[in-house]
């Protein structure tokens, strides 16, 4: 699927999640994100880094419930504070299934000309992180088979490893793209993406779904902010449901690339 | 003839370096030359070819005298990417250097930057394809492929944007003989059929000494270019063939079989020595199988090796021979089957060590010494000094320097040194030359001698036929996972077309290290 319908994907996605924090929608949404995520990854390390954000939301969730244990606890501060942390938690997994459903590099070869330099640096960045969690296991394993387990107080030994190599990696692929011409200023595209039926379906799909929520929002409807004080059960809209459901549409497309 | 490569007076040190790096370089490569770079690891090969396309000085910084012209321009003046349709430049470790993931797309995307027309991109990518005979890796993630798939990539990748001057550094370290011969040959017609100029560093002299125009001899940052013979001869370093000519005092030594042979002249075929029969059982494996991924590595393997052997575990790329010996190692699940070291299922890290392909993965110490002392206390060893691990592999004199400071090959001495230290009864090295100097190699072959001596077992896994025929005392070869072929190396190897030394190809079955056949011409 082209980049750009992942792209507007991920954006409406991440607009339904902010504009609401009832836990039905949210659960919904990272239902449909990980079965977009388990239809749709492409294989290899990149698809590792979708247990990195899923993680990392769960702790957002937890750090944010926990913080209001420094002021007044009750039912209803408890209550908004971990509705607040999952609908971050919701953000972090609708990345991390963006992440893992393309290849970052071929993301930035969408942007404009001008804006290359800042996409690729974005997409670097965006690199990192399933680098690390590969170099990560590479790493604890080949110092376990030195005899050193891996612990807190061995962390050195994890830790050193995987950030001198990553930094020493970093800058050979910055020689590699240099020395590759990264920068001339001259572009052409080897197999330019198209916008298949399938990517026009998705992205008209997912700006429904987005407008849907916002208009809602606008019109305060379908209880997308259920109250906490007092405590009620959220109420939920089925033609909000139905619309959350539009995001499932990406996983029934085509695979993007088939691994002999 | 025009020159395309041109060295003035060029020094150059590394930043905070105690010692220059390259000493007042002067040399001239002509168009259309293929250009050997040898010398022993750390001596400032990898710099050089960093010179030519100006990712020295441009990306290291340092302190820079003298001037590069590449393809006649001026490497200050001009950075790498202004260099891009002229040097195309392949690093050690290409798996690092991929931008894109896609196979296909990493070998466009030099020629997308230099604004290639598309329909020539596409023809141009199947042209490499072919080339490198990597057609069915098209659709592949660059980060799925092996070791060997990747040099070729990366190789293939460099030469889709038509560069004048390709620049490679140890460009089949992780390929199987067969794949490195193909590689070979491919540059070599690009030599003779575009005229492009080649320039690469290579220790297995027996893979190109043969093939090469002009060799460029480094020692200590100091280079003399000339011919091959000569510049090999200097330098006391060379294949097998050129150890046999300075044992017999031929002169000039010769570089490749062919000239062997004329020299020495047929030699009646040699018995097969005795080998000493192992010791106890130490590592037992029984219908092991494996799985990789989705693919299976290993199927069905039966391997008994004992106490005082030196295996070498041999194969193409992608034959299963990391699995082997992480199977041993105690970290990769059998799928089926059983793996016993001393009697029961292998601890890791206790019972057998193993140094990575990547001894990146195991450095993190201040200095090399501390690397081996964070092992001994780790494994409650007493009473050793990390001088003395470091002695025994002939890298004392690094005791006190980082070990990211140190060239590929001296990393991974030290990380064989660093994982050695443990005193796992079975040793288990996943290509443990890639990077090493003939000398170097000697030393290695020397300490793990020592090691099975002690009684120890060592296995490794290499494309290094040359290692395989002086150290081992058996031969383990693989394909498609299967146990194919298991005996002494004279047998193993002399049977083989593609894994036999140059010993055997010059002089029959049963020859395998020069020293033997210098014995038998005496």
């Amino acid at each position: 699927m082209h980049p750009g319908a992942w792209i507007l994907w991920a954006t409406c996605a991440g607009m339904v999640t902010f504009t609401t924090t009832n836990p039905f929608y949210l659960a919904l949404i990272v239902a449909v994100a990980f079965f977009v995520y388990a239809a749709q990854r492409v294989p290899g390390p990149t698809a590792r880094s979708f247990r990195v954000f899923a993680i990392a939301g769960l702790i957002t969730l937890v750090v944010r419930t926990s913080l209001v244990f420094l002021g007044t606890v009750d039912a209803g501060n408890v209550a908004f504070a971990a509705l607040e942390g999952a609908r971050l938690a919701t953000l972090l997994i609708v990345f991390g299934t963006f992440n893992a459903v393309t290849d970052p590099f071929g993301v930035v070869r969408l942007a404009p000309r001008r804006f290359h330099e800042p996409a690729l640096a974005a997409a670097l960045a965006l690199s990192i992180a399933p680098r690390t969690v590969a170099m990560v296991g590479r790493v604890r394993e080949a110092q376990t088979l030195r005899g050193i387990l891996t612990s807190w107080r061995t962390l050195p030994s994890l830790a050193v490893p995987v950030l001198e190599t990553g930094m020493e990696e970093a800058v050979t692929l910055a020689e590699s793209m240099d020395a590759r011409g990264h920068g001339r200023g001259r572009r052409t595209r080897y197999r330019p993406a198209h916008w298949t039926p399938a990517a026009v379906v998705v992205s008209v799909a997912s700006v429904v779904a987005a407008g849907v929520f916002v208009v809602a929002a606008w019109t305060q409807r379908g209880d997308l902010h259920p109250s906490t004080s007092p405590l009620a059960w959220p109420q939920v809209q089925p033609a909000l449901l139905a619309a959350i459901g539009l995001l499932a549409l990406p996983a029934f497309a085509p695979r993007p690339r088939e691994e002999p | 003839m025009t020159e395309a490569l041109r060295v003035d007076a060029v020094s150059f040190r590394y930043p905070d370096a105690a010692r220059p790096a390259l000493v007042d370089v002067t040399l001239e490569i002509e168009e259309g030359t293929f250009a050997l770079a040898v010398g022993p690891t750390g001596a400032g090969k990898s710099t050089f070819l960093r010179v030519a396309n100006g990712l020295v000085p441009h990306f290291t910084g340092g302190s820079f005298t003298g001037r590069v012209l590449a393809a006649g321009r001026d490497t200050l003046a001009y950075p790498p990417r202004a260099l891009a349709d002229a040097v195309a430049f392949v690093p050690q470790d290409p798996g690092a250097s991929f931008v894109l993931d896609r196979v296909e797309e990493e070998l466009a995307y030099g020629m997308e930057n230099l604004g290639v027309d598309p329909a020539h991109m596409r023809r141009r990518v199947e042209e490499m394809l072919d080339l490198l005979d990597i057609e069915p890796l098209r659709g592949r993630s660059v980060r799925s492929i092996s070791g060997g798939e990747r040099q070729r990539v990366a190789i293939a990748a460099a030469l889709a944007a038509g560069p004048r001057i390709l620049v490679l550094d140890e460009p089949t370290s992780q390929l199987d003989p067969q794949g490195a011969e193909h590689v070979f040959a491919a540059l070599q017609r690009l030599v003779h059929d575009q005229g492009m100029t080649v320039i690469l560093a290579e220790h297995r002299l027996e893979r190109v000494a043969g093939q090469v125009d002009l060799a460029l001899g480094f020692d200590e940052g100091r280079v003399t270019a000339g011919d091959p013979a000569a510049v090999i001869r200097r330098l006391a370093m060379g294949p097998p063939v050129a150890r046999l000519g300075r044992l017999v005092g031929w002169d000039p030594v010769p570089l490749t079989v062919r000239d062997a042979r004329r020299l020495a002249g047929a030699l009646p075929a040699r018995l097969h020595p005795v080998t000493p029969a192992p010791g106890d059982t130490r590592v037992e494996l029984r219908r092991l199988s494996a799985r990789h991924g989705d693919a299976g590595a290993l199927r069905d393997v039966d391997l008994i090796v004992g106490e005082g052997e030196i295996v070498a575990v041999m194969g193409r790329n992608g034959a299963g021979k990391t699995t082997l010996l992480r199977s041993i190692a105690g970290v990769h699940a059998p799928a089926s089957g059983t793996v016993q070291v001393g009697g029961h299922a292998p601890r890791p890290g206790i019972d057998a060590a193993l140094c990575p392909q990547e001894p990146e993965s195991v450095l993190f110490a201040e200095t090399v010494a501390g690397e081996v002392a964070v092992t001994l206390k780790a494994r409650g060893i007493d009473g050793v000094r990390p001088e003395a691990v470091l002695m025994e592999l002939g890298i004392a004199d690094l005791a006190a320097h980082h070990p990211r400071d140190l060239s590929a090959g001296q990393r991974l001495l030290v990380a064989t040194a660093a994982i050695a230290a443990g005193q796992a009864p079975v040793l288990l090295l996943d290509e443990p030359t890639r990077g090493l100097d003939p000398e170097a190699k000697e030393r290695l072959a020397r300490f793990l001698r020592s090691h099975a001596a002690d009684g120890g077992t060592v296995l490794f896994a290499t494309h290094d036929v040359e290692l395989a025929a002086t150290v081992a005392t058996r031969v383990v070869m693989l394909a498609g996972g299967e146990v194919i072929a298991d005996g002494d190396p004279a047998s193993v190897l002399g049977d083989s077309h593609v894994f036999a030394p140059q010993m055997t190809r010059a002089f029959g079955p049963g020859w395998l290290t020069p020293e033997q056949v210098a014995e038998a011409l005496a």
